[in-house]
């Protein structure tokens, strides 16, 4: 037996190197480093709790966790009733039921940065197939600038639903399926119609199951930010910078809107209080919603 | 509104007729909706540039190939393609070792650590500074030399393999530990057990989590992204698409975007098509683990 231990070890190995090496050894990085001031190059300087003062002034930084909130939101209202209602729907019988399930299931397997160019082609003001669509019945008269200050949010947040709605109705799906079926017969025998059922058999039943659905939908909405780089770069003005996205461009000033130097320093404090942050919202949720269960 | 209407009152069938026919309406749009941007997609590659920039159509009016034919030999996406295809397929079957080697050992031996393993692989899951990581993992890639290959960009996307491991592990415990003990007492060992037994017995779960690994890699941008700033011929489909949206007049390219966007979907939509389920499997593999 002892010689199994050994090759346990041997097995595990690396997995656990890769994991130690690529996934802890960068977080206890950034960990140091979000005490200096360092940009990559030179040498590291110590300035304590320096960067974290400068985050409590830095205006844009506040205003894309200002975005990220109603990015999430926006999303978040609309993807998960949209999928909750989906899911009870295909969890009848109803013809061509896998059918639709795999329609709506489609756009999730797609990558975000993939999708985001599509939704250019199709957003795009100048010369985009949606303004061309809306122009030639008339529906609009002039073309709207959906990537410009006023619409690229709502755009942004389409193109998240769009994205996501799938995702969601599977994960209710599975909720629904384990809901005993003796239930529903019960029901039926006392005379319940299809809404009481509802009511009072489906939804207190996915109670649990629905908690941690959205607390993982809370989760991925704070820290989506790949369509967004792709489809707007943060503009127009940081209209659409979302906390990640800003985050992004502090590490690897690039295309569209730069930053101009690197700030690994600053850029670490930030990814940490980014962190925070989004590990601060999924708890205060967890709170609530616990409390809520007790009410009911 | 006349007075007759009060008096009028649906037959059960007819209300039956209309509830089916309101649900219908709503599933159909709901479904149109979702595919709209894949579907023309997928038609407006084969317009001319003239009709997707003022044509207002959907389904195009001529045929023409020549959008693709730019975009593999004009555009360098054969480049992209080929190394999309290398950093998805190593990726993967690199993942499928890798979990599957250590899922083997936490699942079947009792050992120091453990638990400790076990929390370390969820906290990855969960614990996420963003971009912050790619600065030192690309750091330890100049160490190692390999920044300046897709070597980098897959090592690190094998890393993250918690996912599969969760996914496997899941599985692992519908395979019957005596067949272990019977294949020992028939003269396999530790090696030949997991090589013999529990691979071919784990071949569904490694078709979902190879999948997952597979999607997840042909996916990625952010990644690679970081890796080809200086190297533009190591970019991916989804790097050198976006690329695009930045470069010289963008607006003048959407005949390349299109053609370019088609080749990066059509592989994922296309397993799609044959394995939906696979597909969905990933997803609820996941959060289940």
């Amino acid at each position: 037996m002892k010689l199994k231990k050994v090759h346990a070890y041997v097995f595990v190995f690396p997995s656990l190197f890769l994991t130690l090496v690529f996934g802890i050894y960068p977080l206890l990085w950034a960990l140091r480093y979000m005490f200096y001031d360092y940009q990559g190059f030179g040498t590291p300087v110590f300035i304590g709790l320096g960067n974290f003062t400068r985050i409590l002034r830095d205006h844009q930084f506040w205003s894309s966790v200002g975005n990220t909130g109603i990015y999430a939101l926006g999303k978040l209202l609309v993807t998960l009733p949209m999928s909750l209602v989906l899911a009870i729907i295909l969890n009848r019988k109803l013809k061509g039921r896998s059918l639709l399930r795999a329609i709506y299931y489609l756009p999730t397997i797609f990558s975000a940065s993939v999708m985001a160019i599509v939704f250019f082609i199709i957003f795009n003001s100048y010369n985009g197939i949606l303004n061309q669509l809306l122009l030639k019945y008339h529906l609009v008269s002039a073309p709207i600038n959906w990537l410009g200050a006023d619409y690229a949010m709502l755009t942004t947040i389409i193109i998240a639903i769009w994205g996501a709605i799938g995702n969601y109705m599977l994960l209710f799906l599975a909720g629904l399926q384990g809901i005993p079926n003796d239930l529903y017969e019960a029901a039926s025998l006392d005379g319940a119609n299809e809404f009481q059922k509802l009511k009072y058999v489906t939804i207190p039943m996915l109670g649990p199951v629905m908690q941690m659905i959205i607390m993982l939908a809370i989760t991925i909405s704070l820290k989506g930010y790949e369509s967004i780089m792709v489809l707007t770069a943060g503009g127009p003005y940081g209209k659409t910078e979302v906390m990640y996205l800003y985050l992004f461009k502090l590490l690897f000033p690039v295309s569209g809107e730069t930053q101009g130097i690197q700030q690994l320093g600053y850029g670490s404090a930030v990814g940490f209080t980014t962190a925070l942050i989004v590990g601060g919202v999924t708890l205060i949720y967890f709170r609530i919603s616990k409390k809520l269960n007790d009410v009911y | 509104m006349n007075r007759t209407n009060a008096n009028f009152t649906f037959s059960p069938r007819l209300a039956r007729w209309t509830g089916k026919t309101v649900l219908w309406v709503f599933l159909l749009t709901v479904a149109a909706l979702l595919l709209f941007p894949i579907v023309l997609v997928l038609l407006g590659s084969f317009k001319t540039n003239q009709e997707l920039t003022s044509g207002a159509t959907i389904w195009p009016k001529v045929w023409n190939f020549s959008n693709y034919a730019q975009a593999w030999e004009g555009a360098n996406f054969s480049r992209f393609t080929l190394n999309s295809i290398f950093v998805s397929v190593t990726t993967t079957i690199g993942t499928l070792i890798v979990a599957s080697m250590s899922a083997y050992a936490v699942n079947r031996v009792h050992f120091i650590g453990k638990k400790l393993y076990t929390l370390l692989m969820a906290s990855t899951l969960f614990i996420s500074i963003g971009a912050v990581v790619l600065r030192p993992q690309f750091d330890l890639m100049v160490m190692l030399g390999l920044n300046k290959t897709l070597w980098g960009v897959v090592i690190i996307l094998v890393s993250a393999h918690a996912t599969c491991y969760f996914i496997l592990i899941g599985f692992f415990e519908s395979i019957p530990k005596d067949l272990d003990e019977a294949a020992m007492i028939d003269g396999c060992n530790f090696y030949s057990v997991y090589w013999r037994i529990v691979l071919p017995l784990l071949r569904p779960a490694l078709a979902v989590a190879g999948l997952s690994a597979f999607q997840g890699s042909w996916n990625e941008y952010i990644l690679p992204l970081v890796f080809t700033m200086s190297n533009p011929e190591l970019q991916t489909l989804p790097v050198g698409l976006a690329n695009l949206r930045y470069g010289i007049g963008a607006a003048a390219e959407i005949q390349l975007m299109m053609a370019g966007a088609c080749l990066s979907i059509l592989p994922l939509l296309v397993v799609y098509v044959f394995a939906n389920k696979s597909f969905m499997q990933v997803t609820l593999g996941a959060v289940k683990g």
